[in-house]
C-alpha cells in the first residue's frame, strides 16, 4: 500500500507547564477514536490521562517524557509527540522538535506567554518548526485571548492573527466564531462531540467582521490570487483563504490563533482541521543529513519511499515490553526483516517488531514509509543515532546538547540496589544525553549529573518505582569549575634517581586563557630539545592536570599551554617522565596563572502580580542575583535576573511563602562566570577542610 | 574605574553631561531616527562615569532593550582599545536596570512605587533615569511637572525620548516641535535629531543646559552604526 505523504501530520505540542498540554491530547484521541473514556490529567478515577503513562508523571500531575501517539482525522494520519513543559526537560523538548514537522504551542488564556513559551518558542524557531497557537483554558476567571494574541506579537514576534474569536468568556464560553466561514461553532453533548454550526450571534457580527478584514489583510499577502480577489471586491472563497494561511504558516511568517477550552470540551475539532489544513506533511519541510562518507557535506533528505532507508532514532524507552526506540523515517521504507545499520557505531541490526504507538498500548505493523514515526523494539543504540539501509552512510545532524550544570552523589542502600541502579543508570543515559553519571575515584561515589534539581529528582524516582533501586542521595552540588585569568610561564624538571633506571624530562613554555574551547595545546618545540615520540606525553600530561584544579578539585577549562622549551635524557627519559614533567609544569603555571573558581549562573524569570514586585526582587538580590530587568503589564510582573545556580536551591519554597505561591520561576543554564571573592575563599576552605578530613 | 579615556574621547562631552547632577534633557526625533541609540548611548556615558542608570522602556521588551545595549557596546569596543571587554561589559550590565512597561501600565506612582523599593532594600540606588517611549501626545503639562517635580525630588539626572511627526507642524518659538511644543521649558537640554542630505543625523542642539544654542553643536549620528560622532 502506497501512502499518501500530503495525508501525514508529524506535529507535537508544547507550552508552558500547566497550560493544558496533556488535557489538550487526551481530548485529540479522544475525538479521533482513539480512546473511548476521557482521563483527566488529576483526575479522580485514578486512571490518569492516557498519555501520562509513566507512574511518576501521573502522581504529579507533570509530562515527563513525550510518548508519541498517533491517530488519524478525516482520513489524515497525525502523529502526536507530548512534549514535557519543565524547563528542566527541555533536552526531551528539543528532541521531539527535532522530527516535528509542525507544532501547536498552547498558551493559558489567563496566563498568556510566559517565560516558558518563551524558551519553547525560541526552540521550534530554532528547528524552523511552523506553528498553530492555540488559547486554551478561555473558560478561566480572567481569561482574554486578546491580550494572549497581543503577547504572541510582542514578546515571541510571530505574527500571530486570530482566525476565531470566542463566543463568550470565562464561565460564559459557549463556543468560538470561525473567522474564514463566518460561522458560529457550537460543541453539543456531554463530551463536546456534536459540532453544531450556526448563524453568527448579534452581538459578536461587528467584531467579527472586523476581525475578518484584520485577518484577510494579514493573509492577503501569502496570496496574490486573494489580493487579487480582495482589490476586485470578489467573492471570496474559504479555500483561497484556508490555502493563504496554510503559505504563511509554513513560511513561518504567520502564526494562525485558535481558542478554545480543551478542558470543557470546546475548539478542540476545529484545531484538528486546523492541524490538517495549515500545519506542513513531511514533504513540506526540508531535513538535512550529513554524508559521513563525504566529509559531513550537508544531504537533503528526499522523503521518497522508493530511496534508501534513512531514519533517527529520537527516543529510547524501557518499558514492559522490553526497550522500544522510537524513529522517525526521513526516506525510504523500513520493514520487518530488513537489515539496517546504526551509522554511529556501523553495527548492523535486523528490523525485528515494528509497532506504532499509542501512549502505552501499540500495534503491531510490517512496515512503515518515509515522513512516518514507529518504534522498534530490541534494538541497541542510543538516542539521536542515524539507522540507515546498508547503502548509505548518512547522519541526521547533531541535536544540541547543553552541559549539565548540577551534580549529586547516589549510593545504593543494599546490594540488590546496586545491580538495579547500575541497570538503570545505564538506560537513563542513553535516553538523555543531558543526564550523565560517573563514579568518583576518590570518594568511590557514584554521581549524577543534570540540568537541574527537578530533573535528577525524576531520575532518582523512577530508579525506585521501574527498577526497584532505593538509592541513599547526598546533597546536590553545582558543577563548579576552575579557570586561569592570566599568561603564566612554567619551566619543570621532572628528575628521579632510585637505582635502576632513571626518570628525566624538562618541560617548559606557558599557559594563557583561552577565550573560547576548553583546553589547546600547542606544540613550538624546535630543534628536538623534546623529542617527537614525548610530544603527546606532554599534551597527556597537561590533560590529566586539567581533570581537577588546585583551588577546589572542579575541572580546570579554558587555558591554553603552548610548549617552546625543554630537555631529555636519552636513557632516563621516557613518556612516563615526560607526563610527569607536564604535570609538575603545568601545577607551577597553574598557581602563577591568577586561577579563578567559576560557576554556573542561570537565567531566571520570576512572575507573578505586581505587588510582589519589590518582595521579589528583594529575594533575588539577596541571593546574589543580578537582576537585568522588568516588565509590568497590567497587574502582571516578570523580574528577570541572572542568578548563580548555588543560590538557588529551595528558592521554589521562598517564592511561594513570599507570594502566597502567586508567583512562579523558570530557570535554564547561562553562562558560567568567576565566583566573588568571598565565595571562592568559602568553596577552599570547604575544599581543604574536606582534604584533610579525608 | 579606569574608563576616564573613553569617557574623555566622548563627543557626547559637548552636551555638559555630568557637569550638574539634576538635569532633565529631552531628545526629538521622527520615528526611526536614532532617539533610542541616542539615549543609550547617554546612559552609558553615565555609567562608564560611575553612575547607575534605571532604563525605562516603554512599549518594549527587556531583551530588546538589552540588545541596544549590546550593539552599541560593540561599537565602542570596535572603536576603542579596551583592555578588558568582559569587565566592561559585565560593569555595564550591574550598573543598569532595565524597567519595561506597556503603555498603560506607566506612570509616576508607579515608577516612584518602584525606584522606592529598590532603594529602600538597597538593591539598586540609580543616579540616572532613561525613559524611553513617553507618549507625550496623551500627556498634559502638568503631567511633565509633576514628572520633573519627581525626578528632582529623586536627585536623579533624566532623559526622556519623545516621537516628532511629519505631518504636524506645530513648535515653539524655540523650535521644539509638536507633542513637546508647549512643554519643552520644563527641560535643560532639548536636542533634536535631523536628517541631513548625505544620509547623516544631525544632532540640533536647542538648549544645552538651560542654555540657548544657535544649534551649530558639530555631533552626527553615524548612519550605519546610530553612533554619536563629531563632524
Amino acid at each position: 500500500m502506497k501512502r499518501d505523504l500530503t495525508k501525514v501530520r508529524n506535529i507535537g505540542i508544547s507550552a508552558h507547564i500547566d497550560s493544558g498540554k496533556t488535557t489538550l491530547t487526551e481530548r485529540i484521541l479522544y475525538y479521533t477514536q482513539r480512546i473511548h473514556a476521557i482521563h483527566e490529567v488529576r483526575g479522580k478515577d485514578g486512571v490518569g490521562a492516557t498519555m501520562d503513562s509513566m507512574e511518576l508523571e501521573k502522581e504529579r500531575g507533570i509530562t515527563i517524557q513525550s510518548a508519541a501517539t498517533y491517530c488519524s482525522w478525516k482520513d489524515y494520519h497525525v502523529n502526536i509527540i507530548d512534549t514535557p513543559g519543565h524547563v528542566d526537560f527541555t533536552v526531551e523538548v528539543e528532541r521531539a522538535l527535532r522530527v516535528l514537522d509542525g507544532a501547536i504551542l498552547i498558551l493559558c488564556s489567563v496566563g498568556g506567554v510566559q517565560s516558558q513559551s518563551i524558551t519553547v518558542d525560541r526552540q521550534m524557531t530554532r528547528y524552523n518548526v511552523p506553528r498553530i497557537a492555540f488559547i486554551n483554558k478561555c473558560d478561566r476567571t480572567g481569561a482574554n485571548p486578546y491580550r494572549v494574541t497581543e503577547q504572541l506579537r510582542d514578546k515571541l514576534n510571530l505574527n500571530a492573527i486570530m482566525i476565531q474569536i470566542p463566543i463568550g468568556l470565562e464561565s460564559d464560553m459557549e463556543g468560538v466564531v470561525d473567522l474564514v466561514s463566518m460561522q458560529a461553532i457550537y460543541f453539543d453533548g456531554e463530551q463536546g462531540d456534536q459540532i453544531r454550526y450556526e448563524e453568527i450571534p448579534e452581538n459578536l457580527r461587528d467584531e467579527a467582521e472586523e476581525r475578518r478584514e484584520e485577518l484577510l489583510d494579514a493573509v492577503s499577502m501569502f496570496s496574490d490570487e486573494l489580493m487579487e480577489a480582495m482589490l476586485e471586491e470578489q467573492e471570496i472563497a474559504d479555500e483561497m483563504v484556508h490555502e493563504a494561511i496554510r503559505r504563511g504558516t509554513l513560511s513561518l511568517e504567520l502564526a494562525p490563533v485558535m481558542l478554545g477550552s480543551a478542558y470543557k470540551n470546546k475548539g478542540v475539532q476545529p484545531l484538528l482541521d486546523a492541524v490538517k489544513m495549515y500545519l506542513p506533511c513531511p514533504m513540506d519541510v526540508e531535513n538535512i543529513a550529513l554524508d559521513l562518507d563525504n566529509d559531513e557535506a550537508e544531504i537533503k533528505v528526499s522523503n521518497d519511499p522508493e530511496d534508501p532507508l534513512v531514519a533517527l532514532a529520537f527516543k529510547l524507552e524501557d518499558g514492559r515490553y522490553g526497550q522500544l526506540t522510537y524513529i522517525r523515517t526521513y526516506q525510504g521504507i523500513i520493514r520487518k526483516g530488513d537489515t539496517i545499520i546504526n551509522t554511529r557505531t556501523g553495527k548492523k541490526t535486523k528490523v525485528g517488531r515494528l509497532v506504532r504507538l499509542h501512549a502505552n498500548e501499540m500495534e503491531e505493523i510490517e512496515e512503515a514509509g518515509s515522513g512516518d514515526i514507529v518504534a522498534l523494539f530490541g534494538v541497541d543504540c542510543a538516542s539521536g543515532d542515524t539507522f540507515c539501509a546498508p547503502a548509505l552512510n548518512w547522519s541526521m545532524s547533531t541535536m544540541h546538547v547543553p552541559a549539565p550544570v548540577i551534580s549529586l552523589a547516589i549510593r545504593p542502600v543494599d546490594n540488590k540496589a546496586q545491580t538495579n541502579m547500575s541497570k538503570a543508570l545505564n538506560r537513563f543515559t542513553k535516553e538523555d544525553p543531558t543526564f550523565k553519571t560517573f563514579v568518583d575515584h576518590e570518594t568511590n561515589e557514584t554521581i549524577i549529573s543534570g540540568m537541574g534539581e527537578l530533573h535528577l529528582e525524576v531520575y532518582i524516582e523512577r530508579m525506585k518505582r521501574e527498577y526497584s533501586a532505593e538509592v541513599e542521595i547526598g546533597a546536590p552540588q553545582v558543577a563548579y569549575r576552575e579557570t586561569i585569568t592570566s599568561r603564566a610561564d612554567f619551566n619543570y624538571t621532572h628528575k628521579k634517581q632510585t637505582g635502576g633506571s632513571g626518570q628525566f624530562g624538562r618541560v617548559g613554555g606557558y599557559m594563557e586563557p583561552l577565550e573560547e574551547g576548553e583546553y589547546e595545546f600547542v606544540d613550538k618545540i624546535v630543534g628536538g630539545v623534546i623529542p617527537r615520540e614525548y610530544i603527546p606525553s606532554c599534551d597527556k600530561g597537561f590533560q590529566a592536570s586539567m581533570q581537577k584544579g588546585t583551588l577546589i578539585g572542579a575541572p580546570i577549562t579554558g587555558v591554553q599551554v603552548v610548549i617552546n622549551d625543554g630537555s631529555f635524557h636519552a636513557v632516563d627519559s621516557s613518556d612516563m617522565a615526560f607526563q610527569q614533567a607536564a604535570k609538575g609544569a603545568f601545577k607551577e603555571g597553574y598557581a602563577k596563572a591568577n586561577p579563578v573558581i567559576m560557576e554556573p549562573i542561570m537565567k531566571v524569570a520570576v512572575e507573578g502580580p505586581s505587588e510582589f514586585q519589590g518582595a521579589v526582587m528583594g529575594s533575588l538580590n539577596q541571593r546574589r542575583g543580578m537582576i537585568i530587568g522588568t516588565f509590568e503589564e497590567g497587574n502582571y510582573t516578570v523580574v528577570e535576573a541572572e542568578m548563580p545556580l548555588s543560590e538557588m536551591f529551595g528558592y521554589s519554597t521562598t517564592l511561594r511563602s513570599l507570594t502566597q505561591g502567586k508567583a512562579e520561576f523558570t530557570m535554564e543554564f547561562a553562562t558560567y562566570k568567576q565566583v566573588p571573592k568571598s565565595v571562592a575563599e568559602e568553596l577552599m576552605k570547604k575544599y581543604q577542610d574536606e582534604k584533610n578530613e579525608g | 574605574m579606569g574608563y576616564e579615556l573613553l569617557v574623555n574621547q566622548n563627543p557626547l562631552r559637548a552636551l555638559n553631561l555630568g557637569r550638574t547632577n539634576r538635569q532633565l534633557g529631552l531628545v526629538m526625533a521622527r520615528a526611526g531616527l536614532g532617539k533610542t541609540a541616542l539615549l543609550v548611548q547617554i546612559a552609558l556615558d553615565s555609567i562608564l562615569r560611575g553612575n547607575r542608570v534605571i532604563h525605562v522602556s516603554i512599549g518594549e521588551s527587556i531583551e530588546k532593550t538589552k540588545v541596544w545595549y549590546d550593539d552599541i557596546i560593540q561599537c565602542i569596543l570596535h572603536d576603542y582599545s579596551v583592555s578588558r571587554p568582559h569587565e566592561l561589559i559585565d560593569m555595564v550590565a550591574r550598573h543598569r536596570m532595565i524597567m519595561t512597561f506597556k503603555e498603560d501600565a506607566f506612570n509616576r506612582p508607579r515608577l516612584e512605587e518602584r525606584l522606592n523599593d529598590l532603594i529602600l532594600q538597597d538593591i539598586f540606588r540609580p543616579n540616572c533615569l532613561v525613559v524611553d517611549g513617553f507618549d507625550f501626545e496623551n500627556a498634559d503639562r502638568e503631567t511633565i511637572e509633576d514628572m520633573k517635580e519627581f525626578v528632582d525630588s529623586m536627585g536623579l539626572q533624566a532623559w526622556f525620548s519623545a516621537t516628532s511627526h511629519r505631518d504636524d507642524d506645530r513648535v515653539s518659538p524655540t523650535g521644539v516641535p509638536f507633542p513637546c511644543h508647549e512643554v519643552d521649558d520644563l527641560f535643560d537640554t532639548v536636542i533634536l535629531l535631523k536628517p541631513e542630505k548625505d544620509a547623516t543625523i544631525q544632532l540640533d542642539i536647542i538648549r544645552n543646559n538651560g542654555v540657548e544654542t544657535d544649534s551649530a553643536t558639530g555631533l552626527k549620528l553615524d548612519p550605519s552604526t546610530m553612533m554619536v560622532k563629531a563632524i
